[in-house]
């Protein structure tokens, strides 16, 4: 029970952190975002998987 | 202080890069454009406030587990919300707020009223939360004067808020929900693997002791009272509606609302682990609300104690300025735009003026707000009655009558008030309850009383 109960403060402690990682780069890759997002985005990724894999 | 600068100055440049907002829909909704992590990092941020911080391990140290097991009911309210209410919200066509969701469904009248309403909890949350950071968080760890730190908080949460809207408060709130995530937590297992003697065993047993102490000195009136303010007095409070309204699609609101509700049970369980941490390492007779800081002031280095008090700073200006914007945007979109038309440039420079308004107001009250808590619970027992029934009911009803809206959201407002006069606050009974029991029947009234009357008027 003791156990139990260390492992879930501790399981929970991590699974914050986790959550504070993912929002993270989540928020880095919205601020590198052009300021007109939607067509203007997509075009600009479809450019860029083009350039980065011309073969593809 | 120099931590406190550093903070400011990446804060702004955060700010600066979320970049200044130039059409209303951006000042407002963001466009409606928010991806499901910074949804739900905002709606995170904002809840995350003094009390769900600070409070919850003041409340872990004295009364264990007991906040944790009450604070489901914000759990469940989060998830419940993201199930049933936040899809049919974000469906709606054109809505800039709440007011908007109860004018499309009941009329402009009933979208004044929710305005009213709406800008007066904003203003008054606002000033709870100047209170906590100003006169709490750094009155109390750096020794400045009220006047100084309430408006230190209020310049800086109100100027990127101003020129950046609801873009520039979601990035920064995600930014503040990073730190917190980041801080917290690691905090908690740094003193459970160094200052925490006894392992497993000693956690338990401190555990089990504090709650039982908890249940003992807590009544079960105050227990169901607790429950009720959790499961009802925040729900869609404004700033949550705007995020609601700004997700990119109903999938993405529905999600961030359940990912928010399982995080919250997870935070909880931290805050009141890092509480019941700090009953063997700070003295038992530790003044209310100021265990997180002495806490860490007594096991961390000093580069500890200057990270906290960021994260506090940041953990209040996360709730303020989302609620800054959402007082404005529902000011210039529920009350000024009803009664002149807007042009969008006009709209646009009117919604940051009442961002300044509302931030204006609420440092004035926040010099005269009694307590922290005291003034969270009266705003949550006004809004669950006030609005809650006439949203709920207006969004799920096939075709809601008007009169059932009025009625309910002022027979709501008037009870919850009256509740906090002495004459029945003598009774002990949470406001919450009479008031919403007191705004349901009103609706039941209203509906009743306008098809009565329609059908007379259909018969003449």
């Amino acid at each position: 029970m003791d156990m139990i109960l260390l492992t879930i403060v501790v399981l929970a402690s991590l699974l914050i952190i986790a959550s504070g990682f993912w929002v993270g780069v989540a928020l880095i890759r919205w601020l590198s975002l052009p300021r007109r997002s939607g067509a203007p985005v997509k075009a600009r990724r479809a450019g860029g998987q083009v350039q980065d894999n011309p073969g593809g | 202080m120099g931590a406190v600068i550093v903070y400011v100055i990446v804060l702004a440049f955060i700010a600066l890069r979320a970049r200044i907002a130039r059409e209303y829909e951006e000042f407002s909704v963001a466009k409606r454009m928010l991806p499901l992590a910074l949804v739900f990092g905002g709606i995170t941020a904002t809840y995350v406030g003094p009390g769900f911080s600070i409070g919850f391990v003041d409340n872990g140290f004295r009364t264990g587990f007991l906040f944790s097991i009450v604070g489901l009911a914000y759990a469940i309210q989060n998830i419940s919300v993201g199930l049933l209410v936040a899809p049919k919200l974000r469906a709606l066509q054109g809505c800039y707020t709440l007011g908007d969701a109860i004018g499309q469904k009941y009329d402009r009248r009933c979208q004044i009223l929710a305005g009213i309403i709406s800008v007066g909890l904003c203003t008054l949350f606002s000033a709870v939360m100047i209170n906590a950071g100003g006169k709490v968080v750094l009155q109390g760890m750096l020794g400045l004067p009220a006047w100084v730190s309430v408006s230190f908080l209020t310049v800086v949460a109100a100027s990127y808020t101003t020129f950046g809207g609801l873009r520039a408060s979601v990035t920064t709130d995600v930014f503040h929900f990073v730190l917190h995530a980041l801080f917290l937590p690691p905090v908690l297992l740094y003193l459970l693997l160094f200052h925490f003697e006894g392992g497993a065993k000693a956690f338990f047993q401190q555990a089990a002791g504090a709650t039982a102490t908890g249940f003992q000195l807590t009544s079960p009136l105050e227990v169901v009272s607790l429950v009720t303010a959790f499961l009802l007095g925040e729900t869609l409070i404004p700033p949550y509606a705007n995020l609601t309204l700004a997700s990119k699609t109903s999938r993405v609101s529905r999600g961030s609302f359940i990912l928010a509700g399982l995080f919250s049970a997870l935070w909880f369980l931290v805050m009141i682990s890092l509480g019941i941490v700090a009953r063997t390492l700070v003295p038992p007779d530790t003044a209310k609300d100021h265990v997180l800081m002495d806490l860490v002031k007594a096991t961390i280095p000093n580069v500890g104690y200057a990270l906290l008090l960021v994260t506090l700073v940041s953990i209040v200006l996360s709730s303020l300025n989302a609620l800054l914007n959402a007082g404005a945007t529902v000011l210039t979109q529920d009350l000024i735009r009803q009664f002149t038309h807007l042009p969008d440039r006009v709209a646009l420079r009117t919604g940051r003026g009442c961002t300044i308004l509302v931030a204006g107001i609420a440092a004035g009250a926040a010099m005269f707000v009694p307590s922290v808590i005291e003034g969270l619970m009266f705003c949550y027992s006004i809004w669950a009655p006030a609005i809650l029934p006439a949203l709920v009911l207006g969004l799920w009803l096939p075709r809601p009558r008007p009169w059932a809206g009025t009625l309910s959201m002022t027979v709501g407002t008037l009870v919850a008030v009256a509740f906090k006069f002495p004459f029945f606050s003598r009774t002990g009974i949470p406001p919450i309850l009479p008031a919403l029991a007191c705004s349901l029947l009103a609706y039941a009234a209203g509906h009743w009383a306008q098809g009565i009357y329609e059908r007379a008027k259909a018969w003449t």
